[in-house]
C-alpha cells in the first residue's frame, strides 16, 4: 500500500533526472467578474513542477481553471501573479522552449493532409525544411498512422485524429507536451486502448508530460506525480507520487487502492467546501 | 454495379430531354409558322453559322462582339471579386468600417440593377467606365458582405491551436485562416459571376457600344427575331459554357477535402 | 449617428453638382413629394405593383409544385434540370426584349418576363430543399403507413417551409427588380417606365425620386408581410417563443 505521499527524488522514474522542465510558483490569475466589482480569481497561488521525462497529470473537476492553467504555460494566456519557467532541453537554440499541445478535440486543419499537418506546426516552429519527411514518417508511425500521409482527416475515425494530434505535437520534439483531457471526448474503448498506446509512444519518445484530467483513474493510471485541484477558486489542494512500476495494469490492486484514496479525499476536499 | 447503369441512365435522359426541347421548338415554329415570332432551331443555327462568317451590320465580325462582351465580363468580375474580398476583410478588421458599410451595403443590395445601370451611363457616360461602375456597384457590395459573414464563421480554436505551436500571422493567415474562407469565397465567385454577366448584358443594352447586349438592342430595334434569337442563344451558350464547364471543375477540386464525410451543399 | 453624418456628407457633396445631375437628399424629397402630389403617379405605381404580385404568385405556384416534384423524383429531375439550367441563364434583359417581340405593349409581356426568371429560381431553391429533407422522418412516416396525401401534409411541407419561406422573400423581391426592366422595355407605363423615360431625358433627381421611393415601397413590404408573418409560421420554433 502506499506510504504518505512523498516528494523523494530516488523513487523517480528511472530516465527521469532531476532537471525541472516546468516550474510554476505562485500563479495567480484573475478574470474581470461580469457585473460585479472586483475580479473573480480563477487560478490561487498555484505551485508545481514536472521533472525532466516525468509524467504529471492535474486532476480536478469540470471547469476548475486546468485548461487555464495549461494554457498560460503554453503562453497563450497572461497571468497577473507568480512565475512560469519551461526550461529548455539542452542542445535547442535560444531559450524559448519548445511546447506540443494536445487539445481535447484534435484541432486539426481538415483542408489540409495528414502529413501537412505536420509541416505545419514544423513551419511554424522553424523547423529545417530537409527534416519534414524524416519528422513526419518517424511520428505517423510511432503513433501507429504510417502510411497514411496523403489522407484527410475527415477521413480518419475520431481515435485516429487525437493521434494525429499527438503526432504532431511529438513531431516538433517538444521539451514539455501539454496535454488538455485529450481523450475525454472518445468513446470509453477508444480511450482505453488510447491511454495503453499513450504509454507505449511515451516510452519510445521519452517526453516530459504535463496531463490535465477529471478523471482519477486516468491520472492514477498514466502517472508518475498527481496533482489534485480543487474548484473556484483553483488551488492545488494534494500531490500524490504513483509508486507502481512500469509496464502497469489497470487492475493492479495498487493502483486501485490509491484510486480509492484519493477519491475519498477528492470528496472529502469539495465537501470542506 | 448501379453507378455504372444509372450513368448511362442520366446520360440518356439528359439527352432525351434536350432533343425534345429542340423538338418542341421546332413543332411551335412550325406552327406559328412566321419567322417574326418563333424562327426554328435550324433557322437559328443557319443565322448563327452566318454571323459568325460575315461582317455584320456595325462593320464589325460577330467575333469581336463576343470578344468585347467576354472581356468586359471577365475584367468586371476580376474586379468586383477583388474589391469585395478586400473590403469583406477590412470590414472584419476594422469595426469602424463595419459600421459605416453595415448601413450601406443593404442600401445598394436593394436597389435593382437596372437603376445602377442608368446612374452609372449618366454619370460615367457611355463609355466602358459607365459599365465597369454599373457592375461593381451591385457585385462588389454583395461579396464583401458574403466575405465578411465567412470571418466571423471561422473556428477560433484552430487559430488557438497555431498560436500554441507559435505559428506567425502570415503562416496563420495562410494555412488556417484563408481556407476557412474558401467556401465563403467559392459561393460568392459562382454567384457574383452570374450577376456580372447579366448586369454587362443590361449595360450593352443601354449604353455601350459593340458587345453582344448592344446586338441584342440592334436587332431588336429593327424587330428582327431571328436576330435576337440567335444572339440569345450564343449568349447563352457561352455562359453555360463558363458556369458549368469551368466553375463546377474548379469547386469539386478545391474541395476534395470535403468529400470525405460530408457531401458540398450546392452553392 | 452614422446615418446623420452620411446625409450631410450627402448634401455636401450635392452643392457641387446641379440637382438633376446629382440631387442632394432635400432635393430629392422634393421630387418624390412632388410625384406622389400626383394622383396620376399612383396609378403607375398601381400598375407595377399588379404586375409583380402576379408574376411573383405564378412563379411561387408553379415553382413550387415543380420543384417539389423535382425533388422527389430522380428522373423528372434529370430529365428537367438542363432546362431549368438554360432558363435561368438567360438575362432579364433578354426575355423582355423577347416578350416585348411576342405580346407587343401590354400587360402580358412584363408578367411573362418576371415568370421566366422567377419561376426556374423558386424550382431550385425548392428542389435543393426537398432534397435535403430528413430520411429519418420520411422513413418514419412510412413505418407508420402513412399516405402520400398524409406525408406531403405533415411531414413534406412542414419541413420545406423555411425554404418556401426563403424563396418567397427573395422571388418578391427578384420580381420587382425584373418588373422595372421589363416595363422599361415597353409596357407602356409603370415605374420603369418613368424611370427609362427619366434616363433619355437625363433626369437623374427625377429618375432617383421614382427609383428610390419604389424601393422604400418594396422594402416597406418585405418588412410588414414577411417579418410578421414569419413570426406567426415559425411559432414552434425556440427563438420565437416568449
Amino acid at each position: 500500500m502506499m506510504s504518505a505521499p512523498t516528494m523523494s527524488e530516488q523513487t523517480a522514474r528511472p530516465g527521469a533526472s532531476i532537471l525541472t522542465a516546468v516550474a510554476v510558483r505562485n500563479l495567480t490569475k484573475t478574470f474581470a467578474a461580469p457585473g460585479a466589482a472586483g475580479r473573480f480569481t480563477v487560478l490561487d497561488a498555484i505551485t508545481l513542477s514536472v521533472g525532466e521525462g516525468e509524467f504529471v497529470s492535474i486532476v480536478g473537476p469540470s471547469g476548475c481553471g486546468k485548461s487555464t492553467l495549461l494554457n498560460i504555460i503554453a503562453g497563450i494566456e497572461s497571468h497577473e501573479s507568480g512565475a512560469v519557467m519551461v526550461g529548455s532541453r539542452a542542445g535547442h537554440a535560444g531559450s524559448q522552449a519548445r511546447i506540443g499541445y494536445v487539445f481535447q478535440s484534435p484541432r486539426l486543419l481538415n483542408w489540409l493532409t495528414v502529413q501537412a499537418n505536420i509541416e505545419f506546426v514544423l513551419e511554424a516552429q522553424n523547423i529545417p525544411r530537409p527534416r519534414w519527411q524524416e519528422l513526419v514518417a518517424k511520428h505517423l508511425a510511432l503513433v501507429g498512422l504510417a502510411g497514411q500521409e496523403p489522407n484527410y482527416p475527415l477521413n480518419l475515425s475520431g481515435g485516429m485524429q487525437q493521434r494525429l494530434a499527438i503526432a504532431r505535437a511529438l513531431a516538433i520534439e517538444p521539451d514539455v507536451l501539454l496535454m488538455d483531457e485529450p481523450f475525454s471526448h472518445l468513446d470509453a474503448i477508444t480511450a482505453r486502448k488510447m491511454r495503453f498506446d499513450l504509454l507505449d509512444i511515451l516510452a519510445k519518445a521519452r517526453t516530459t508530460i504535463l496531463f490535465v484530467t477529471h478523471d482519477l483513474s486516468e491520472a492514477v493510471f498514466l502517472s508518475d506525480r498527481v496533482y489534485m485541484m480543487s474548484i473556484r477558486p483553483a488551488r492545488i489542494f494534494k500531490e500524490v507520487r504513483v509508486d507502481v512500476s512500469r509496464p502497469r495494469r489497470p487492475e493492479d490492486s495498487r493502483i486501485l487502492d490509491l484510486e480509492k484514496t484519493l477519491v475519498r479525499e477528492f470528496f472529502g476536499a469539495l465537501e470542506a467546501k | 454495379m448501379k453507378g455504372r447503369a444509372d450513368g448511362v441512365k442520366s446520360a440518356a435522359l439528359r439527352a432525351a430531354s434536350i432533343a425534345l426541347l429542340l423538338l418542341l421548338w421546332s413543332v411551335a415554329s412550325r406552327l406559328v409558322n412566321d419567322p417574326d415570332v418563333l424562327p426554328g432551331p435550324l433557322e437559328i443555327c443557319r443565322i448563327i453559322a452566318t454571323d459568325l462568317a460575315t461582317v455584320g451590320p456595325e462593320g464589325h465580325s460577330a467575333y469581336f462582339d463576343i470578344g468585347i462582351t467576354l472581356a468586359r465580363i471577365m475584367i468586371a468580375f476580376v474586379a468586383s471579386m477583388l474589391a469585395g474580398i478586400g473590403i469583406g476583410l477590412a470590414m472584419a478588421l476594422s469595426a469602424a468600417l463595419e459600421r459605416v458599410l453595415i448601413a450601406v451595403i443593404p442600401l445598394l443590395l436593394t436597389m435593382p440593377s437596372i437603376l445602377m445601370v442608368f446612374l452609372a451611363v449618366m454619370w460615367f457616360g457611355f463609355s466602358e467606365v459607365g459599365g465597369l461602375v454599373a457592375v461593381m456597384a451591385v457585385v462588389t457590395p454583395y461579396v464583401a458582405v458574403n466575405i465578411f459573414q465567412g470571418t466571423k464563421a471561422t473556428d477560433k480554436s484552430l487559430i488557438e491551436m497555431g498560436v500554441t505551436f507559435k505559428a506567425r500571422t502570415p503562416l496563420l493567415i495562410r494555412k488556417v485562416y484563408l481556407p476557412q474562407l474558401m467556401p465563403y469565397i467559392f459561393s460568392a465567385f459562382r454567384y457574383a459571376f452570374g450577376m456580372t454577366w447579366k448586369v454587362v448584358a443590361l449595360a450593352e443594352t443601354f449604353g455601350l457600344k459593340y458587345g453582344i447586349g448592344y446586338m441584342f438592342f440592334f436587332w431588336f430595334g429593327q424587330f428582327n427575331m431571328t436576330q435576337v434569337l440567335a444572339w440569345i442563344v450564343i449568349f447563352v451558350v457561352l455562359m453555360l459554357i463558363l458556369e458549368h464547364g469551368v466553375f463546377a471543375r474548379l469547386e469539386r477540386r478545391a474541395f476534395a477535402w470535403r468529400d470525405a464525410r460530408r457531401r458540398p451543399s450546392l452553392a | 449617428m452614422t446615418l446623420a453624418l452620411g446625409l450631410l456628407a450627402w448634401e455636401g457633396i450635392s452643392k457641387f453638382f446641379l440637382p438633376v445631375i446629382f440631387p442632394g437628399p432635400l432635393e430629392l424629397l422634393d421630387r418624390i413629394f412632388a410625384i406622389y402630389s400626383d394622383p396620376a403617379s399612383y396609378r403607375v405605381v398601381g400598375q407595377s405593383l399588379s404586375r409583380i404580385f402576379v408574376g411573383f404568385i405564378i412563379s411561387m405556384l408553379a415553382g413550387t409544385a415543380f420543384g417539389i416534384l423535382m425533388g422527389l423524383k430522380r428522373d423528372v429531375e434529370i430529365f428537367f434540370d438542363s432546362w431549368i439550367m438554360v432558363l435561368l441563364t438567360v438575362p432579364a434583359v433578354c426575355w423582355a426584349f423577347l416578350s416585348v417581340l411576342w405580346f407587343g405593349i401590354s400587360e402580358t409581356a412584363p408578367i411573362l418576363t418576371i415568370v421566366l426568371i422567377v419561376f426556374p429560381f423558386v424550382v431550385m431553391n425548392i428542389w435543393e430543399g426537398t432534397k435535403a429533407l430528413e430520411n429519418d422522418l420520411i422513413e418514419m412516416g412510412r413505418v407508420y403507413k402513412a399516405d402520400r396525401p398524409l406525408m406531403l401534409r405533415k411531414v413534406l411541407i412542414p419541413q420545406l417551409t423555411p425554404y418556401i419561406f426563403s424563396s418567397l422573400r427573395i422571388a418578391l423581391s427578384l420580381s420587382w427588380k425584373i418588373a422595372l426592366v421589363a416595363e422599361a422595355f415597353g409596357a407602356g407605363s409603370g415605374v420603369g417606365q418613368e424611370l427609362i423615360n427619366w434616363f433619355q431625358d437625363t433626369r437623374v433627381d427625377m429618375m432617383l425620386a421614382w427609383g428610390a421611393s419604389f424601393m422604400i415601397v418594396m422594402v416597406l413590404i418585405d418588412r410588414l408581410v414577411f417579418r410578421v408573418w414569419e413570426r406567426r409560421v415559425f411559432a414552434w420554433r425556440p427563438q420565437f417563443a416568449t
